[in-house]
């Protein structure tokens, strides 16, 4: 029997092997492609925050233009989690949970940059169309 | 100033009661059985319902924690999967749910949750008609089990009644349960296909 870390492993190394390979398959991924939401809430999270520093530091990291409102981030935060992507600190006790990334959550960034910036680069190209 | 209104679709009620805030009123309790408690209030408050699943009690306490840490005020819910009814002073963040992926959760769960308990309802109900769910919703009598209790008259009819009716209850309530349950699955998931086709 798998320990549930164990587990855990195995089936995010079989998602994103999908979301890489065949984008197609992993459609019905949940959270892939990331949301701006989902997005925001992960890079803030590069260093240990509670809920409402989430929001307080997403709102500054996107100029003002997201502002998570509480049942959104609630339901997010729970999300990550579940799929392991951001986790609680241990030792943090109180009424406020403390979160952070973990390294399943820095793969999933890393995948997620390479599909922006190939996007990213068809912006820049002039000449694409040409290409194809 | 006390109300009473029964509502299935959970949107309308929010509507409601926004309503009765914007006329200058805080809401200060919500009774089990649609009893709504407001006071006179010099702000402008925003009233937010939110459904949750069962969730164990820590999950619990960090869910109020961070609606409270965002202003809201815990006004009626508990943790064994039901609405959550959140008040908060009106200040322009006055949303739970900031992208459409959330709010689409949220009627998503509202109407697994309406269907689940309908089911149970209608099993319960099958069970005791005997699968006759027409006779347990619109026949009384077959509630009834005493025999020649129809034939009665006077006091003797009364006392026989009365002193059955809390059984009968037990048998043609969850019938009608079951189809207000039938009704708030129906408005949820017509809600969730209306929003789904707007957003995804």
């Amino acid at each position: 029997m798998y320990s549930s870390t164990v587990y855990n492993r195995i089936k995010f190394n079989y998602i994103v092997q999908l979301y890489i390979e065949k984008r197609g398959h992993c459609m019905k991924h949940p959270l892939l492609p990331l949301s701006e939401t989902m997005h925001y809430i992960l890079l803030s999270l590069k260093e240990p925050l509670h809920g409402y520093a989430i929001m307080q530091t997403v709102e500054q990291m996107s100029a003002g233009t997201v502002i998570l409102a509480a049942g959104t981030l609630y339901g997010a935060v729970e999300n990550l989690s579940k799929h392991g992507w951001i986790e609680p600190v241990p030792g943090e006790t109180g009424r406020r949970k403390v979160y952070r990334i973990t390294e399943d959550g820095e793969r999933i960034l890393a995948i997620e940059r390479r599909r922006i910036e190939h996007l990213l680069s068809l912006y820049e190209a002039r000449d694409y169309g040409e290409k194809i | 100033m006390k109300k009473y209104k029964w509502f299935a679709d959970l949107p309308k009620e929010e509507k409601w009661l926004n309503d009765r805030l914007a006329e200058g009123f805080a809401c200060r309790r919500i009774g089990s059985f649609g009893g709504y408690d407001f006071e006179p209030s010099g702000r402008r408050m925003v009233i937010r319902l939110d459904y949750q699943d069962h969730m164990s009690a820590e999950k619990y306490g960090e869910y109020k924690a961070i609606y409270a840490d965002f202003g809201w005020t815990h006004l009626k819910g508990n943790r064994w999967g039901s609405v959550q009814y959140w008040q908060k002073p009106a200040d322009g963040r006055d949303d739970i749910f900031s992208d459409a992926g959330s709010k689409l959760a949220f009627y998503k769960r509202l109407t697994k949750y309406s269907l689940t308990t309908a089911c149970l309802f209608f099993v319960y109900t099958f069970a005791v008609f005997n699968g006759n769910i027409f006779s347990a919703l619109f026949d009384i009598k077959a509630s009834y089990f005493t025999s020649g209790l129809w034939e009665k008259d006077g006091a003797a009819f009364w006392r026989a009644f009365l002193f059955e009716t809390p059984f009968a209850m037990l048998r043609f309530l969850p019938a009608w349960l079951f189809a207000i349950c039938c009704v708030m699955s129906l408005y949820s998931y017509f809600r969730y296909e209306k929003m789904r086709k707007r957003y995804m």
